[in-house]
């Protein structure tokens, strides 16, 4: 018989909360009432949203609007720590091969039917069919529900980031009617058991949702948190927007055509700043801006040459010119508000040194070869970190050249060849958020973003994955962690440029609205 | 008539055929593919070929041109790989919006050319004629997108009279619906607008000189039912043949002005179609946009065949 | 063919009268819209042609110093979100809209004349010519196009490709259409009896009295390539940024269109001074050349 070894994550979370309000003063007992109940939020969203089908995509378009409709047994709460939500708590056996859940009572899906454990298996196994993550179901040998309320994994074997991925909000195990489970790929049914359910989805213009009566919130948390703790539906509707002109999103929030905005351009802030009816919010590290080197092709397969690159690079003026001004400084792969952050291998970071850039070259016996830089123009952010960092290479003599194309031809290129190009401009999102070890996945094999031959791996980093993966002890995990992050900056197997800050704006009578990965349309009200 | 339409109809087959055979090889020459777009910039290589692998395009290519030539047999047209829905399902959800642009900016064009080019030639050298014509050349000059980018600059930024984008249907509020077609329309009639003004001038003119009219004038009839009731008339014959041209570069525009203004319709998602690599939805769109624009094509020539008793068709 | 020859110049092009070029010239010279078409086309095509000499800043020089600035006396045309001198970019760019216009039209007159002569004289090619003509001619052009630099790739080169490939089967038809005209004309049919070769007589006979309306069709088919060319790279699909082609301006200023509307109007406005002039040129070329092509287009 498993017996419970901690608290519930989740439980343990809303008494820390709980005892921090106390401490703060007097706190209100009660959990979130709405202001003001009533109206319609229209959100303009830069990208446009093609399915609903969360655990068959992986954009940030989709996860956008589908987790304000979706709820899953477990989520991530604001710093990024594991919370329940559909589930009332969990328990792990000592030998961590099982796991129990059990789950919150009175919840209802958007077509009134009450969720049960046999919800959860089905949503389960459609997911370990077509969900982009399965791979977290690698050692799991099966699932099943003794009764209506109780849901347990059983473990091929014992993996101590079990939870961590099953958390996670990248590509989450939404739970969706038993009914559901054979929906295709890309074909789900929408109905979750979210404050949020659908109205009307046109791909290419606009989703809109309506508050699910029904909900039931969930009541150990008083707030929101993240994408779990106390929610509740303030508008009547919430309708998304897509508006993929950033001029358009400015002048939408200006006229009150749009209460709420995501990615404003920093040309805009200043005017957008004085007018007292619109609040600027950032949300600060987005991502992590970064080009990759293709290790497999001359001349970026030789050490000397990266380095040289690493040491000729002006970080400020790149992520300037990617963000627009709107950026952090950032060494490696975590950023500073995060427990798992490091500054491991700084001493490689930001040197703007042409002279040492210069002696490089020379070790490198670099005889002016063609560096490529592929870059696309679907994310402006990665086209000018790739305009700059070209000029700037040229100004120590590399002969550096832009390979523009669009987005899905550079990842295919990227994927599939080690031939006509050196560095690929990407940004890593969701992953740095998530934490260490889903970021480090990038450079585990097969396919380490690095381009390594097949099975030419550098051993060192090999180990350092494996010690993230298998350490029982989470300080052995983060330490493992370090010396990976330095492994890949002294090797050059990544330039990390810094992190992006997203600007959001929202009309001033608008209350509550926080950013954070998913713009939250719950315990968000219009003022007066 | 319907033998017209018939032997039409029956032409149009082998170019369809073409049209489906070019769509497919050119799409799959097309590198990158859907996955990427679906997996976003932060998916990892692992996520995509899950990606692959649910929408089946780790299959062999003959096989996939095998799978989409016996859907087409069976009319059936597949499903988008992005949206999961079927291609006629959304092509019947976008083709509305797309036309009720197109027939707003048809309209403008109708009016506003027919009217400008009547006046012209009827003041004919007269600074009302070299006005009317100084703006049909604008308007055939001036690049859409860059018209409309000035009218959301201008209309919507600056004077916050429209909006800067987005889409009403018309069924849920006429009135917005208006408001956020506006721009677009106007912005798609110029050049239309401008070739028509110029067609319809020197159509006129040319009917003007003939000798009914100048009979019809000798013989007292006032000015404004010559005009109307018999150079307009004789007029419309050419300008008819325009008119099919004008709705096929209606279609063309609309890919830029909907991108422009994020209106869900057909050119909108015909360009993502093409650039997010969804297959069946590219394939089956485009096929359904040539039997419309064949479709109306072949009306076309009927209603020219109808008013003007002295062409006979003879399928050339 | 001895036999034929003696025959053959004594029906060559009915009612010759003095130097045809030289009376179409004058006529064309004394032709207000030509004219003013010519002078505007003209402005466009000597600043692209003297953009090394009008300028000595590299178009592609980024000033992270010097961005946004407003056209003063410094930067005529101000610069561009990268501190680019918008002078030298719109100038350099005349010369790409220049070179892209004038390939496009001489791609499309060999190979649309070649087309459309073949399909218009031999009556066995028509068909199979003209289906895929016509299939080509069903997609709208600007997908067409889309699609064809989507597979090439982006760059001046391919741009160039699918435009031609987009505008062959139209320059094609017109052909087509005077040479069956032709085809049938006495003196045609004479030579063909004859026993002129097919050579001969499409060269000799056919295509001269096609070019009236050739001419006409390619003066405006130069407006709509620098126009295509210009919405192609808009939307991200015609040449490779940052080459400083007028529609890459636009697409990369259409972010800071607000606040920097300068950046689009700018290369906008060029864009439009040398369709205007295409077209009036085209305007006169047709008055003069072939007053029968009024009413098409």
């Amino acid at each position: 018989m498993p017996r419970p070894t901690r608290l519930p994550f989740g439980l343990a979370a809303a008494m820390a909360a709980t005892a921090a309000a106390l401490l703060a003063g007097p706190a209100s007992a009660a959990a979130f009432k709405c202001p003001h109940v009533g109206g319609d939020f229209v959100f303009g969203q830069e990208a446009n949203v093609n399915s609903l089908d969360q655990p068959a995509s992986s954009t940030i378009s989709t996860r956008n609007v589908a987790m304000n409709i979706f709820e899953t047994l477990l989520t991530r709460d604001e710093n990024n720590n594991t919370i329940t939500d559909l589930a009332d708590s969990y328990t792990e056996s000592p030998d961590r091969m099982t796991y129990t859940f059990k789950l919150r009572q009175g919840v209802k899906f958007h077509n009134g039917k009450p969720l049960t454990t046999a919800d959860v298996v089905a949503s389960f196994d459609r997911y370990n069919k077509i969900g982009l993550e399965r791979s977290m179901f690698n050692n799991v040998a099966s699932w099943d529900a003794p009764d209506a309320s109780t849901f347990v994994i059983h473990m091929k074997k014992p993996q101590p980031t079990f939870i961590e991925l099953l958390s996670s909000f990248s590509v989450p195990v939404v739970i969706v009617p038993a009914e559901d489970r054979d929906d295709p790929p890309m074909q789900l049914k929408t109905i979750g058991t979210g404050p949020w359910q659908l109205v009307d989805f046109v791909p290419g213009s606009h989703v809109k949702l309506k508050r699910y009566d029904g909900y039931a919130p969930n009541t150990k948390y008083e707030q929101r948190t993240g994408f779990g703790g106390y929610k509740q539906a303030c508008f009547d509707t919430v309708t998304f927007r897509i508006v993929t002109e950033p001029g358009a999103r400015v002048a939408g929030l200006q006229t009150g055509e749009l209460q709420g905005v995501e990615d404003l351009p920093t040309k805009s802030l200043p005017e957008l700043k004085k007018d007292k009816n619109i609040t600027v919010v950032p949300l600060p590290n987005w991502w992590i801006q970064i080009a990759l080197p293709n290790t497999s092709a001359p001349p970026t397969n030789n050490l000397m040459f990266r380095k040289a690159v690493q040491a000729a690079l002006d970080m400020d003026e790149i992520m300037d010119a990617a963000t627009d001004g709107n950026y952090k400084l950032n060494v490696g792969f975590q950023y500073p508000n995060q427990p798992s952050y490091t500054d491991a291998g700084k001493e490689t970071y930001n040197l703007k040194n042409p002279k040492l850039a210069k002696e490089y070259l020379a070790k490198a016996n670099y005889k002016g070869e063609p560096l490529v830089l592929l870059t696309n123009k679907d994310y402006p952010s990665m086209y000018n970190a790739a305009l700059v960092m070209a000029e700037q290479l040229k100004a120590v003599g590399i002969k550096a050249e832009l390979k523009v194309v669009d987005w899905p031809t550079s990842v295919t290129t990227m994927q599939n060849t080690t031939t006509g190009w050196n560095f690929f401009f990407t940004g890593y999102g969701t992953q740095p958020a998530l934490g260490a070890l889903a970021t480090m996945v990038f450079f585990a094999p097969p396919n380490a973003n690095y381009k390594p031959a097949p099975g030419k791996d550098d051993p060192d980093l090999l180990a350092a994955f494996r010690d993230m993966n298998d350490q029982p002890d989470p300080k052995a995990r983060q330490a493992a962690f370090a010396r990976m992050q330095k492994i890949i900056l002294d090797n050059v197997y990544a330039v990390p440029f810094g992190s992006l800050t997203k600007v959001q704006g929202v009309r001033a009578n608008v209350g509550g609205y926080v950013p954070f990965r998913i713009p939250r349309m719950s315990n968000v009200w219009f003022k007066n | 008539m319907a033998g017209i339409a018939l032997r039409r109809l029956l032409g149009a087959l082998p170019v369809l055929l073409i049209v489906s055979l070019i769509t497919f090889a050119l799409l799959r020459l097309i590198p990158g593919d859907p996955s990427s777009v679906i997996g976003g910039p932060s998916a990892t290589a692992d996520q995509l070929a899950q990606i692959r692998r649910n929408l089946g395009l780790d299959e062999p290519l003959p096989m996939q041109l095998v799978h989409w030539y016996a859907g087409l047999l069976q009319g059936n047209l597949g499903r988008s790989l992005l949206m999961g829905q079927g291609v006629v399902e959304v092509t019947f959800e976008r083709l509305p919006v797309t036309l009720g642009l197109s027939l707003y900016a048809l309209v403008i064009t109708l009016v506003a050319g027919l009217a400008s080019g009547i006046v012209a030639a009827l003041r004919q050298n007269t600074w009302v004629d070299q006005l009317a014509m100084m703006v049909a050349m604008l308007g055939i000059s001036v690049p859409n997108f860059f018209l409309g980018l000035l009218g959301i600059i201008f209309f919507a930024v600056k004077l916050g009279w429209l909006p800067t984008g987005g889409y009403v249907p018309f069924s849920q509020d006429p009135w917005e619906w208006f408001r956020t077609t506006t721009m677009p329309a106007v912005s798609l009639a110029m050049l239309q607008m401008g070739l028509l003004a110029r067609i319809t001038r020197s159509t006129m003119l040319e009917v003007l000189r003939q000798d009914y009219i100048r009979t019809a004038r000798a013989k007292g009839l006032p000015g404004r039912q010559v005009v109307v009731k018999h150079a307009l008339a004789n007029a419309l014959i050419p300008i008819t043949t325009v008119i099919g041209i004008i709705v096929s570069l209606l279609i063309s525009g609309s890919v830029v002005t909907e991108t422009l203004f994020s209106i869900p319709g057909m050119g909108q998602l015909l360009t993502q179609a093409v650039l997010n690599r969804d297959y069946p939805m590219v394939q089956g769109g485009l096929l359904l946009t040539t039997v419309f624009l064949v479709l109306v094509n072949i009306m076309v020539d009927i209603c020219y065949a109808f008013l003007d008793p002295r062409v006979r068709y003879d399928g050339k | 063919m001895p036999a034929g020859a003696p025959l053959e110049d004594e029906l060559e092009v009915p009612e010759r009268r003095q130097s045809p070029l030289r009376m179409t010239v004058v006529r064309l010279f004394r032709h207000q819209l030509f004219l003013s078409g010519l002078v505007l086309f003209g402005l466009i095509a000597v600043v692209g042609v003297l953009a090394p000499l009008l300028t000595d800043i590299n178009p592609n020089k980024l000033g992270m110093r010097t961005r946004f600035q407003a056209p003063d006396a410094a930067f005529l045309f101000g610069t561009d979100n990268f501190g680019r001198s918008l002078w030298s970019r719109t100038v350099w760019g005349a010369q790409l809209s220049m070179m892209i216009g004038l390939s496009v039209v001489l791609l499309n007159a060999v190979f649309g004349t070649l087309i459309g002569a073949l399909a218009g004289y031999f009556p066995r090619l028509d068909n199979v010519l003209m289906r895929v003509n016509d299939a080509l001619m069903a997609f709208p052009a600007i997908l067409l196009a889309i699609a064809i630099t989507a597979v090439l790739g982006p760059s001046i080169v391919n741009a160039i490709l699918a435009l031609a490939i987009v505008y062959i089967p139209r320059t094609a038809r017109i052909v087509r259409a005077s040479v069956i005209v032709l085809r049938e004309m006495e003196y045609v049919q004479a030579a063909i009896a004859a026993g002129a070769g097919h050579w001969r007589i499409l060269r000799r006979h056919i295509l001269p009295n096609a070019m009236a309306p050739l001419i006409v069709q390619l003066s405006f088919l130069f407006a709509y390539a620098v126009l295509s060319e210009a919405t192609l790279s808009f939307l991200g699909l015609g040449a490779v940024p940052p080459t400083p082609t007028w529609g890459n301006i636009m697409a990369e200023g259409r972010q800071y269109m607000v606040e920097a509307p300068w950046i689009i109007t700018i290369p906008g406005i060029a864009l439009m001074i040398t369709v205007m002039g295409l077209n009036l040129l085209g305007d006169g070329l047709r008055d003069v050349l072939d007053p029968r092509l009024r009413i098409q287009q």
